[in-house]
């Protein structure tokens, strides 16, 4: 629990700028008091240079905030449907897929990604004796 | 790759053909003995082309089930890792395949027998957990058919766009693996399967995991998360929780017991339960078979810092099984505890003194690497490369039983 929300890293990183707008200090509700998901991040932004989880690709990324909102609809209708259910099981495996997709990011490698395809250049000739 | 990753004629009893001269793959194949019931090598003058078909073409099948998100691609790096060499998704194949190939290993993902795509499942208000969701009768064919040494083709489900995406070439492997949701639901597939593991997540701690890989996600919220995980648990108690009771081996994570009151999900409790009376898998205990052990491994040989490590080892019965027990609650934080910890284990099925510690700190950036899910997922797999190598020597010695015949 102790991954920077995606907010503060990625407005660092100058992606989409509207993400810096929602409202993370939901966090700071309940048991998780995160202390960086406060008022300080506007004044501190330009400082902000937060070693953080990887970001998800954003197409993902943005089919999870659908599926939660769409999840959130249907069950206001009538939580106990089939139809609810297939709505939330819908944001739980998008939310594996972001973080496979996150994982996938932070392991890879260029240079072994390219000597995977291409092990005879001279850069990925290794010797072994 | 697999050495019978060639051919099968339907006439054949469970065996494929490769003649020696076609080896494009370059180097030294096995020759591979044909054994089938009807002994069609005798007949004429067939026997130049070499048909010979090996105890290996036989595919060792292995079962694992697990809510998503609870580690099950962890378990799998670890295992693939114990009977070495990396596993990759197919080259050159879909980029969004599920499916892993090493060596020795291919490890298939069950989502991919879904009968119903992301759309077909919001119409039919059906979640992923629902056996009518998932074809069956396809799943039983195909592991079968690879069981059989028998290449298929099989459906690939992309998790990122939710549709079924066209069929992806499997060569039959040594060993199969099949994760999923439901390997053990249809009692075609269970009995294909020469073992099984399922992995329990108690409540609290599938919580505490799912916060962590999904606070960090934009849109995901405390409460969203958790009524994600209330509107699949219907489904998940009457679908797949159900198959505990036929796993071999079943690794239960709980919270901990040693720190009064903690919810973070950081140091656990986790309990190996093994079934007894199996044959070719002979179950891990501490100090003396079928006894009722509790130990602290931390006092004066070993210091440990908080909240230290905890044993515990009884046989018990589980769901109308024999079975024994083997619990660690805690965690490790030096190598030493870990060797330490090792020496004092029997029946683990390494090769050479320190195999376990040595596989946990080959992927110590793995999670789990330094309690008990960790080490039971690596004892496991070790358990599996014992019952692998059984069953081969088992194949081989009856395929020369009948050859002397």
């Amino acid at each position: 629990m102790a991954t920077a929300p995606a907010g503060v890293s990625t407005s660092a990183r100058g992606v989409v700028s509207s993400k810096a707008e929602l409202s993370k200090p939901q966090l700071s509700k309940g048991m998780l008091r995160l202390p960086w998901a406060s008022r300080r991040r506007a004044s501190s932004r330009r400082l902000v240079l937060v070693a953080s989880s990887p970001s998800t690709p954003p197409n993902i990324s943005e089919k999870v905030v659908e599926s939660i909102k769409k999840a959130e609809e249907t069950c206001a209708e009538d939580a106990a449907s089939g139809e609810c259910a297939a709505a939330w099981d819908e944001v739980e495996e998008l939310s594996a897929a972001a973080s496979h997709a996150r994982d996938k990011i932070k392991a890879s490698d260029p240079l072994e990604e390219y000597c995977k395809d291409n092990p005879e250049t001279d850069e990925c000739r290794t010797y072994e004796d | 790759m697999a050495t019978c990753a060639v051919y099968t004629t339907p006439s054949l009893h469970s065996c494929s053909i490769t003649s020696p001269a076609k080896n494009s793959l370059g180097f030294h194949q096995r020759k591979v003995i044909f054994f089938t019931s009807r002994r069609i090598t005798k007949r004429g003058g067939r026997s130049t082309s070499e048909v010979t078909c090996s105890a290996e073409a036989k595919t060792v099948v292995i079962g694992l089930a697990a809510d998503s998100g609870c580690g099950k691609s962890t378990f799998m790096r670890r295992l693939t890792s114990v009977f070495g060499g990396a596993a990759e998704p197919p080259k050159g194949g879909n980029p969004d395949s599920n499916t892993l190939i090493s060596d020795t290993t291919t490890v298939i993902c069950l989502d991919d027998y879904h009968s119903l795509d992301r759309t077909g499942r919001k119409e039919n208000g059906v979640t992923a957990l629902d056996p009518r969701a998932n074809n069956f009768d396809l799943m039983y064919d195909q592991v079968k058919a690879l069981k059989d040494g028998v290449a298929v083709d099989k459906p690939i489900y992309n998790h990122v766009t939710g549709l079924l995406d066209p069929p992806e070439l499997i060569r039959p492997p040594k060993i199969l693996v099949i994760e999923g949701l439901h390997p053990m639901f249809d009692p075609r597939v269970r009995e294909l399967l020469d073992f099984s593991i399922y992995l329990d997540i108690s409540d609290e701690v599938k919580f505490a995991w799912k916060i962590q890989r999904d606070m960090a996600e934009r849109g995901h919220s405390l409460e969203s998360i958790k009524a994600s995980i209330e509107a699949r648990k219907p489904d998940f108690d009457a679908y797949i929780d159900p198959q505990k009771q036929h796993a071999d081996a079943v690794i239960e994570v709980l919270p901990t017991q040693l720190i009064p009151g903690d919810n973070e999900g950081k140091v656990l409790r986790v309990r190996l339960i093994m079934k007894e009376g199996l044959k070719h898998f002979s179950p891990v205990y501490l100090f003396d078979e079928g006894s009722t052990i509790s130990w602290i491994p931390c006092g004066r040989k070993l210091t440990c810092s908080y909240p230290g490590i905890k044993f515990a080892y009884a046989p018990d019965t589980y769901y109308s099984n024999e079975v024994s027990v083997l619990e660690m609650d805690g965690q490790f934080d030096r190598l030493d505890e870990l060797i330490y910890v090792e020496s004092h284990l029997s029946n683990l099925s390494t090769k050479f003194y320190g195999e376990v510690t040595q596989q946990m700190l080959k992927h110590s950036d793995f999670p789990g690497s330094n309690n008990g899910t960790g080490l039971f997922q690596t004892i496991v797999g070790l358990k599996i490369r014992d019952l692998y190598e059984q069953i081969v020597a088992e194949r081989a010695a009856a395929v020369a039983e009948a050859a002397k015949v």
